[in-house]
């Protein structure tokens, strides 16, 4: 291991690093928000990154049918909500948020099947068509057993990763993609070769960390999400919709994980089930960030991505041992560091 | 439980009045989870096979699938409902090392012949008794075939990249004797998972030792990712490897870093390019007509002529055993092991097969040739 | 049903199980295989999540410990599968023990996250060390014999996997019964219960957290032997997940939900395998994981409790025997009459810029009863909280029988002889009564975890009932003796608290608001019985709001305001005093 060995590692890692830094982050805004864990988040990215393939390549990605079933089904649940409960008067905007919207981009992607796209085009449909569907599972899986206890919905949100990469397993073959990348620049630093791909990433991950705490520190609804978060009786109270913000909180999220699987899928293979493991990795820097925190999350994940590449130089086939294995000495100490609420334990 | 009885009982009511000579196969492999994407080109290569030839003689094939999930668990499960369930006369699975293995392990214990179309060390009986055999060529063949490919190339030693699974061990341990044999040297045994999304501690490791050559042990779409972390590097040396880098996505994904790789490979993957005098060129030119015919696309991969060439091997076999015995009975079942263990050189697309009683593999040098990727194009390096 | 009908029915159903490979086509014994494996390791999922509340998703790394050290042990080093059922659950109980010592102090969502850690790690070691195979894993692993006969069939392993399941199951409804079975099932809930009857958390935990993993270890070690071949791939964090689902399908809270909900998933993964290319062929293995995950989730939403509770209610209750008066647990001497027995000094507790409790002093006498008063936010359950050890001084120290218990934790200061009750009732709602008072007799009874399990326990157990049932009796509830907890209105079960604090023969007992919810005549009923406590020699602190009720009970009063001690004295100099006055009513009257 000499000087340059240890910059190539460190550059790797930060690459990679900033990848789960983006995953991570939209990890904590929706635990932050929701008190959902939301372990199919590597998923969607992962989703995106096949859509994204699949354009491509000129075929009609699986998503569509995906989006368009979360579509309906989220739609007569709020319509048979609505009318239980006689609000009909928000029928109609509920209808267009939950059925017509979501179904825009789906149609447009339908429509565009077998035809080339610029690549511009085929991003933001991939974007468009990858957004509505955590708002759209929230309403489906999580909004029916809201108040249930985060190990509840930890579980869930665990049968919801299998049955979304089993899905991606279907609609986009056990093979893996690697999308055209949106630079072929390379630059050459100090000796060192830094693709433009990478800087693409890091650049993205560090814009959108200031971007989410700008959003959070100084606007309403940014403030209105972290309410929702510290006491969701006391938001009610002056009239924030929980629900409203748990939306919000999982469309912000979405961006950020279709964002990241924008950006990686031409540096990296994605397979249906890539989701998994790189979420888990997150999941790590998330906790580092005490899944509170967004700087430190950010940080934490760097850190990840660090040690995932300085110790596969080590010992490659260990690696994901001791990735893991960090683990747990970290949830010792944010488990320690936090207050103990003890009797936040509700019996079953 | 009650319903499993009840329906038991129908079922023997309606059963006992037919006497039936159908010949039932039962057919393994994973569509899902890790194996799946060797898994799926086996399931395709078998619809190649029974569009090929679905009955012998009057009676109609009856083939039951299943998948195991790349699990071998479920494949001990599926191996077990085939045989006690479904009754079947042979076994043909899987796509993955261990599942195999968990497979020939009911088949020594229900006594039912079978053809694994993995290339695994067919464990025998507490007897000694045998009652599988493997169809591809044994991976120690496969790549001893490619180092001494090296060894005529000059090569002095290499740097070794593979999967951290079966199949990386596999190809990391059949390189051993070799190597040792035709004097090169092994130096880096490096591995990355197949979901990893950089390989470039491994690579640097790999660079570092200056290795004249580099051995791949990975497969398909992944197994292209060590090529481009060494072209980035700038390693420019070259590459070897083995089947199972003859797949598309190899090809796509790797682009131009994997530009002149050579792999030792079964005959059928270039059959357009072998001489008219080649065994294998009527019977792959076959078998890419079927698969045409079943599956909607065409085909230059090796993994589904293995389930192909495994029908060929059942299909000679059950004609001779059918002569003693009569199918559904365990008589059948013995005759049917015998039968394959004493095929005689049967031509396959992959190989010209001889099994004999007591080993596991039927393949000799006539079933690898070497191949080198070309402008996207596999050529034939004879 | 009573005892005799539900043991009759339990014969019955073994024997029907013994008949099962005769019954039964040879795949459905396989089928029954499979289900008795999981089942055990369902059931060490059900006692660590369902009534422990530690959920785990790791229980399949246990498993494949124990999996891979008889297939290690049998087939490398040549020794008899009976030796490598003792390596796994020696190896299996030891990383139980590390890793439980390590991540059980996580709470809730935390420590399931560290189980998902470690069974991958794990997960990943089985894949990567040479001397297992790596990932080609071990083969050829030698069948079971029992004295020179091979268990090599799917039917002669039948009887030995199912023997295993139904001791298991025997022998942890023994526990569950027993002293340090209740200690588990109060768990569920919040430390501070625990903890104010001496039970330490922990250490039940990590108990709990090894006996899951014992039999997860049962599990696998079976397995190995059975499908005579072990590979990293079934020992999974997603077959973890599957085991969850199995435990949640059966009914997380009963034991025979693991048999269930194991019986179920099995079955129901067979029959999708069997129709499913029906309904779509083609990409029909890949669609099994989905409509899984899918089912899955539903049953979350709709059926939390899963199948057992739900069948339950339409079979006949089981009738609880009356348990025999059998002699009676040992009682203390009560301090003398007049001694001090609660020395406060100086307390101070400050939370941030709050300061709670301040400066405070005050003396509790032996046979007396002192109120301690004061307007809301006074900080009267603060002093309790800190008197009981719930929350740590800031400054000052406290004296109890003698001893300085300043530093001391909860569960130490309660089996020094302070038993208390609390403000918001702190009762488990599906334990009955009678079980909850038993569980104030935690300090006061020693049989362990094997003698419970092993039923060695009766003699104690039969004490610890007739002390539980004089309690009950002395609070009104004894008829009431087998119902939940949970269906009491509050004033019942705040009587109950004070039975089950009773039952913990303190010398102090600590009361926040007895009375608070009770109607008049209850509350006559409580001052009586509390006056009969003093007589017998108890010492009683109480807070309460209702002057009315303190003021004819106590012997004296401490009051507090803003977290300081304003006075103290008899009921009738408190009532004269003015700053007592103004601080209750904001002016002298």
């Amino acid at each position: 291991m000499n000087g340059e060995i240890a910059a190539i590692l460190a550059m790797d890692g930060i690459a990679s690093g900033a990848i789960y830094v983006l995953i991570g982050l939209g990890l904590v805004l929706i635990f932050a928000v929701t008190r959902v864990i939301f372990v199919p988040f590597g998923d969607i990215a992962a989703f995106t990154a096949l859509t994204l393939a699949s354009l491509e390549t000129g075929g009609l990605p699986g998503t569509v049918g995906l989006v368009a079933v979360l579509a309906v089904l989220a739609a007569a649940m709020e319509g048979t909500a609505l009318v239980r409960a006689r609000a009909l008067n928000r029928l109609p905007r509920a209808f267009l948020f939950y059925l017509v919207l979501p179904l825009v981009p789906a149609a447009a992607v339908w429509l565009a099947a077998g035809t080339t796209l610029s690549m511009p085009l085929r991003i933001g449909l991939s974007l468009a068509l990858v957004l509505p569907i955590a708002p759209l599972l929230d309403r489906v899986v999580f909004r029916p057993i809201a108040d249930a206890s985060v190990l509840l919905l930890l579980t869930v949100a665990v049968a919801l990763h299998f049955a979304l990469s089993g899905l991606g397993l279907m609609f986009f073959g056990p093979e893996g993609v690697r999308t055209k990348p949106l630079s072929d620049v390379v630059f050459d630093i100090a000796g060192l070769i830094v693709n433009a791909q990478t800087l693409l990433i890091v650049a993205a991950s560090i814009v959108f960390s200031g971007m989410l705490f700008l959003f959070f520190e100084f606007t309403i609804q940014g403030k209105a999400l972290r309410a929702t978060a510290v006491n969701r009786t006391g938001a009610r109270l002056v009239g924030i919709r929980p629900a409203t913000t748990g939306t919000i909180a999982y469309l912000l999220a979405s961006l950020l994980a279709g964002i990241s699987g924008v950006l990686i899928a031409p540096v990296t293979t994605i397979f249906y089930d890539s989701g998994f493991l790189i979420g888990l990795k997150a999941f790590v820097g998330a906790i580092i960030g005490a899944m509170a925190s967004y700087p430190v999350t950010a940080l934490g994940a760097v850190l990840v991505g660090l040690l995932e590449s300085f110790s596969s130089f080590w010992s490659s086939a260990y690696k994901e041992v001791v990735v893991f294995g960090l683990l747990i000495p970290v949830l010792l100490w944010r488990s320690l560091s936090m207050a103990s609420t003890d009797e936040e334990e509700a019996e079953e | 439980m009650k319903n499993s009885i009840v329906a038991a009982a129908i079922a023997a009511s309606l059963w006992a009045g037919t006497a039936h000579a159908q010949i039932t196969v039962g057919f393994v492999t994973s569509q899902s989870g890790p194996g799946s994407s060797i898994g799926v080109l086996y399931d395709r290569g078998m619809k190649a096979a029974v569009e090929y030839a679905s009955s012998l003689g009057a009676e109609k094939i009856k083939l039951i699938q299943l998948d195991d999930g790349s699990d071998p668990s479920a494949a001990t499960r599926n191996a077990r409902k085939l045989v006690e369930e479904n009754k079947v006369d042979l076994l043909i699975g899987t796509a993955t090392a261990p599942s195999s293995i968990a497979m020939v392990a009911v088949a020594n214990e229900l006594k039912v012949p079978m053809i694994s179309i993995s290339p695994i060390t067919v464990p025998a009986t507490d007897s000694g008794d045998r009652w599988a055999i493997a169809m591809p060529q044994p991976p120690s063949l496969m790549v001893k075939v490619v180092v001494d490919r090296m060894k005529r190339d000059g090569m002095k030693n290499f740097a070794y990249i593979g999967f951290s699974d079966a199949w990386g061990d596999l190809v990391y341990n059949g390189a051993q004797k070799p190597a040792e044999a035709d004097g090169i040297k092994i130096l880096t045994n490096e591995r990355y998972a197949r979901t990893d999304t950089s390989v470039t501690g491994q690579v640097l490791k790999m660079v570092a030792t200056h290795p004249d050559a580099v051995l791949l042990g990975g497969s398909a779409t992944q197994g292209a990712l060590p090529p481009l972390a060494l072209a980035e590097r700038g390693y420019k040396g070259p590459l070897y490897g083995t089947p199972a880098l003859l797949n598309a996505d190899f090809v796509r994904v790797g682009g131009k870093a994997v530009e002149g790789v050579q792999v030792s490979a079964g005959p059928v993957i270039v059959a357009e390019q072998l001489p008219d005098t080649h065994f294998s060129k009527k019977i792959s030119m076959e078998f890419r007509a079927a698969y045409q015919k079943a599956n909607g696309t065409s085909t230059t991969d090796g993994f589904s002529a293995y389930s192909f060439d495994a029908w060929l091997v059942f299909l000679d076999a059950a004609k001779r055993a059918m002569a003693t015995a009569k199918p559904g009975t365990p008589e059948f079942r013995v005759a049917l092991k015998n039968a394959i263990f004493t095929t005689k050189d049967l031509v396959g697309t992959h190989a010209i097969y001889n099994f004999k009683p007591g080993e596991s593999y039927g393949v000799d040098d006539r079933s690898l040739v070497l191949v080198r990727l070309v402008n996207g194009q596999w050529k034939y390096e004879p | 049903m009573t005892a005799f009908q539900l043991r009759f029915a339990g014969a019955g159903t073994i024997l029907l199980l013994a008949l099962a490979p005769v019954l039964l086509s040879p795949f459905s014994i396989t089928l029954l295989n499979y289900i008795g494996i999981y089942a055990l390791a369902v059931l060490g999922l059900v006692l660590l999540a369902g009534i422990g509340g530690m959920l785990s998703f790791g229980q399949a790394a246990f498993v494949g410990i124990a999996a891979y050290a008889t297939a290690w042990l049998t087939v490398r080093e040549g020794y008899s599968p009976w030796f490598g059922l003792v390596l796994g659950l020696a190896l299996t109980g030891l990383v139980a023990a590390i890793l439980g010592a390590v991540t059980l102090r996580l709470g809730g969502h935390f420590l399931s996250l560290s189980t998902i850690a470690w069974g991958l790690a794990i997960y990943f070691l089985f894949g990567n060390l040479p001397t297992l195979g790596q990932f080609n894993g071990i083969s050829d692993i030698p069948p079971i014999s029992i004295g020179g006969y091979a268990l090599a069939s799917s039917e002669s392993i039948y009887y030995l996997i199912w023997s295993f399941l139904i001791v298991a199951l025997l022998l942890a409804a023994n526990l569950l019964d027993s002293r340090e079975g209740r200690a588990i099932r109060a768990l569920r809930g919040g430390r501070i219960m625990a903890e104010s009857l001496g039970i330490d958390p922990f250490r039940i935990k990590l108990a709990t957290f090894v006996i899951a993993a014992l039999l997860s270890a049962l599990s696998g070690w079976l397995y190995a032997h059975m499908s005579r071949f072990v590979s990293p791939a079934p020992f999974d964090v997603n077959v973890g997940i599957l085991y969850l689902l199995m435990a949640m399908v059966g009914g997380m809270a009963h034991l025979s939900g693991a048999v269930v909900g194991a019986a179920i998933v099995t079955l129901l993964k067979n029959s999708i395998q069997d129709y499913l290319p029906v309904i779509a062929p083609g990409a029909s293995g890949q669609l099994e994981v989905v409509v899984f995950s899918v089912l899955f989730i539903l049953l979350l939403q709709r059926a939390r409790a899963g199948l057992v509770p739900f069948a339950l209610r339409y079979l006949p209750r089981l009738q609880p025997s009356t348990p025999l008066a059998a002699g009676s647990l040992d009682r203390r001497h009560q301090p003398e009459r007049g001694q001090p027995l609660l020395t406060v000094t100086g307390a101070t507790r400050r939370f941030g810029g709050l300061v709670a409790v301040n400066d405070v002093s005050f003396e509790l006498c032996a046979g007396e009863i002192l109120g301690l008063i004061g307007p809301n936010g006074a900080g009267k359950t603060t002093m309790f909280n800190l008197i009981t050890g719930a929350l740590p001084l800031h400054q000052g120290r406290i004296g109890f029988l003698g001893g300085d218990i300043t530093r001391r934790a909860q569960r130490q200061i309660a089996r020094a002889g302070i038993a208390r009750t609390f403000q918001h009732v702190k009762l488990r709602k599906t334990m009955t009564l009678l079980d909850t008072v038993l569980l104030g007799t935690y300090g006061r009874t020693s049989c362990g975890f094997f003698a419970g399990t092993l039923r060695l326990d009766r003699a104690e157990e039969a004490r610890a009932r007739a002390e539980a049932i004089w309690q009950l009796q002395r609070v009104g509830l004894a008829d009431r003796a087998f119902e939940l907890a949970g269906n009491l209105p509050l004033g019942n079960q705040r009587l109950l608290e004070i039975a089950r604090a009773l039952a913990a023969d303190p010398a102090l007992l600590v009361l926040d608001e007895p009375a608070a919810g009770l109607r008049p005549p209850e509350k006559a009923e409580l001052a009586r019985l509390l006056e009969a406590l003093r007589t017998e020699g108890l010492t009683i602190l109480l807070v309460e709001h209702d002057m009315d009720f303190v003021m004819g009970l106590v012997d004296r009063t401490v009051v507090m305001d803003f977290g300081s001690k304003l006075c103290e004295g008899t009921p009738a100099v408190i009532r004269r005093d003015p700053r007592v006055q103004e601080a209750y009513l904001g002016g002298v009257a």
